[in-house]
């Protein structure tokens, strides 16, 4: 055996343990999972469907369902791009060479996403309870009068969430943009400086495209996130009122496990999840990278 | 440097292969089916509520000690949405091992869960449990084919509380809420809204609990016998949502959005009164402060519909046994626990308020005690009382699904959608939930 190959036998022996894994556990369900999706039947009484894709066809009749897809795009065109420009904004500000206490407000940011998803929603629906602390603040400051009913009405439960998910977020993206900006050549601010240009032309034209590989990955990230949101939907609101702050996750697992288990219908609508998240991935690839 | 590739190699290679290996371990499952006990004299149970329904099975492991000296009982916290997700996920993966011995089931869901899943419950057939001593209506939940599924243990009897100071206040007596309408009911609670600023009636947004003892109380239900959905051209449910909807305009029920917020409205002071299973009985006794202003009478009728009665329940669950548990041991300690001694009945019934659907353990005198936080009423007793007259409820297969929907047909009519389209709607939800 030559030194080459031996090299090579031990890169690839190195590889095969997580390379298994990686089937076994994230691959080969996914194909059974495809396979799940084509049949129908409750519980363990499954067949094969007639035709194949009647799980994929049933979904267009599916009212519950076009309110959930709905639900969930409403969270990823209203708190994607807010996150993802604040994160942005703060990054800059912590990138300051001459700001004070820089370790204190990277770590006062990005703590958020160290708690757990369970306890945050739960702290939020607290918050936003009818008597909880929010309404005592705001009839405090004599801003409302009466107690709001965030989690009761439609749009305020659902701007309920999108607050609790930038409020986790947002630190989670920062310390991304914080970690490419490191990457930026300070000689290329300074030349923008050094011709005149203001702060934020500098940050328009001269850092914010330098950040492009790094915007496209966490806009990636944050479509893939909020498309399969469960955690919110389930603590936060238990999908009320009337299914309108339901998200897709939460309603198959809703029918997967605590309804009758219709789980040839559920893999479908999380093989709908996946193709979404592919083609939403597709679309900003192409429009974000035009390095092709 | 040489020397140390192939080792690595080697161990790389194995480390894989051992955890292939690993990743497809526990597909060999032998289901024995209806274990037939191993010797081994301790029971697993899965069931939720320590206060309640654990602390029952400790004292019911303490009644079986005193005949056999090493039964041990060993149990575990499952709340009941996890342990509904645990039997649906051991059930589609086929491993029935991973069943405990016994498990606490929601009566509203043993119809889907035993004709789901047909290898889950053992049929209690040859248990000897003696079922002519529950009341029909509780055993209608957990028999399948004329064949009993559960012991029934908690008793989701229905009951109205209300405090009687606030009552008075406002010049009525506990007498004039018994046996009454529900339009009687909400013309009385205008008034003593009027006079002491107090609904006597709280509920959650978008929960049809209520919705759900009204119909029952009619002896209706959301499915007709063949387990069709009967949502719309339902004259008792339309009757029962025009009800809640009233108390809601009226002002007499409040809506809150949680739990933790329902209790709080009576516990606080701010509602004087509530609708609820017996259960509750435990929660409203936490206002150690009302202590004595408490009172409580059966449940108020729909007008003008047939087979309206003043009785009705709210959820309730049994105990199942698995179908891999040790069936000898289990079915036996069952029968001389929860299906045979007034002892244990005697001991849980003053401290978790947990009233027995087990008929003779009501005829003993713990629960004609007179209970002082309830103005000295015997109310265990009118509890076991009002069980023996609560209509039959047709849950069917699809309770939940039927539940749900109506839930948010209630949401959108209480904000202004008229009731015969959210119906209709609810209706073809549920219809093709079951597609």
């Amino acid at each position: 055996m030559s030194p080459e190959r031996r090299r090579n036998l031990t890169g690839w022996g190195f590889l095969i343990p997580a390379a298994a894994l990686i089937a076994v556990m994230s691959f080969w369900p996914m194909i059974e999972a495809f396979i799940l999706s084509l049949k129908t039947g409750r519980g363990l009484r499954l067949n094969f469907a007639d035709p194949l894709w009647y799980n994929y066809a049933r979904l267009w009749q599916d009212e519950t369902f076009k309110l959930t897809l709905g639900n969930t795009f409403i969270y990823l065109i209203i708190q994607v791009p807010i996150m993802l420009v604040l994160a942005l904004i703060l990054a800059n500000l912590l990138n300051n060479p001459t700001l004070r206490f820089k370790g204190f407000w990277r770590t006062a940011i990005f703590l958020p996403c160290a708690v757990s998803l369970v306890s945050y929603s739960l702290v939020f629906r607290t918050l936003f309870a009818t008597d909880g602390f929010i309404n005592d603040m705001l009839q405090g400051l004599h801003l409302i009068d009466q107690p709001v009913n965030w989690l009761g009405q439609t749009g305020t439960a659902r701007f309920v969430i999108i607050l609790g998910l930038i409020w986790r977020w947002t630190g989670y993206n920062m310390v991304f943009y914080l970690a490419a900006l490191q990457n930026i050549d300070h000689s290329s601010i300074e030349a923008a400086k050094v011709d005149g240009a203001g702060a934020f032309k500098t940050f328009w034209y001269v850092t914010v495209p330098q950040l492009k590989p790094m915007i496209l990955l966490t806009a990636i990230m944050s479509t893939n996130g909020t498309l399969q949101l469960f955690d919110e939907s389930w603590n936060l609101t238990k999908g009320g009122p009337a299914y309108t702050t339901m998200t897709m996750s939460h309603y198959l697992y809703e029918l997967s496990f605590q309804k009758n288990p219709n789980v040839g219908y559920g893999s479908a609508i999380s093989y709908v999840i996946l193709i979404l998240v592919a083609v939403l991935a597709f679309v900003q690839m192409k429009v974000g990278d035009k390095r092709d | 440097m040489k020397k140390r590739k192939l080792p690595a190699l080697l161990g790389a290679g194995l480390l894989a292969l051992s955890l292939a290996l690993s990743a497809c371990g526990g597909g060999g499952n032998n289901n024995t089916g209806g274990g037939e006990g191993d010797g081994d004299q301790t029971l697993t149970v899965w069931t939720w509520d320590p206060a309640f329904n654990i602390y029952a099975m400790q004292e019911a492991e303490k009644v079986y000690q005193k005949d056999h000296a090493d039964f041990k009982l060993d149990i575990t916290e499952v709340p009941w949405d996890d342990l509904q997700a645990k039997l649906t996920t051991i059930a589609q993966s086929g491993s029935y091992k991973d069943l405990p011995d016994i498990f606490l089931m929601q009566n509203n869901a043993f119809q889907k869960n035993v004709i789901n899943y047909p290898d889950l419950v053992a049929s209690l057939k040859d248990s000897g449990v003696d079922f002519s001593q529950f009341p029909d209506s509780v055993k209608a939940y957990s028999t399948i084919d004329g064949q009993n599924y559960g012991v029934p243990f908690d008793a989701g009897t229905a009951i109205t509380a209300l405090r009687t100071d606030v009552l008075e206040e406002a010049g009525y007596t506990i007498d004039d809420f018994t046996d009454i309408t529900w339009s009687k009911y909400i013309e009385q609670g205008k008034d003593i809204l009027a006079k002491t600023k107090k609904p006597i009636l709280s509920g959650q947004a978008g929960s049809s609990d209520l919705i759900m003892m009204m119909l029952q109380s009619a002896g209706g239900s959301l499915f007709d016998k063949e387990g069709n959905p009967t949502i719309t051209d339902n004259a008792k449910l339309d009757a029962a949502v025009a009800t809640y909807k009233e108390l809601v305009d009226s002002g007499v029920l409040v809506e809150v959005n949680s739990w933790d917020e329902y209790v709080g409205t009576f516990v606080n002071g701010s509602v004087a009164g509530t609708v609820n299973g017996i259960w509750i009985s435990g929660t409203i006794q936490t206002a150690t402060d009302q202590e004595g202003k408490w009172k409580i009478t059966d449940l108020p009728k729909l007008d003008g519909v047939d087979g309206a009665t003043n009785y009705s329940a709210n959820g309730g669950s049994s105990w199942a046994i698995s179908s891999t548990g040790d069936y000898k041991l289990a079915s036996d300690f069952l029968k001389s626990t929860f299906a045979g001694s007034t002892e244990l009945y005697d001991t849980i019934l003053p401290k978790a308020g947990a009233v027995a659907y087990w008929t003779p353990a009501g005829d003993s005198k713990v629960y004609a005690e007179p209970q002082k936080f309830f103005g000295d009423q015997p109310i265990y007793q009118m509890v076991v009382g009002y069980g023996k007259d609560v209509p039959v409820n047709n849950t069917g297969v699809y309770y939940y699904e039927a539940r749900d929907a109506v839930s948010a047909a209630l949401t959108k009519i209480i904000q202004g959608t008229d009731a015969k389209s959210a119906l209709a709607e609810a209706q073809s939800t549920v219809e093709f939930a079951m597609k």
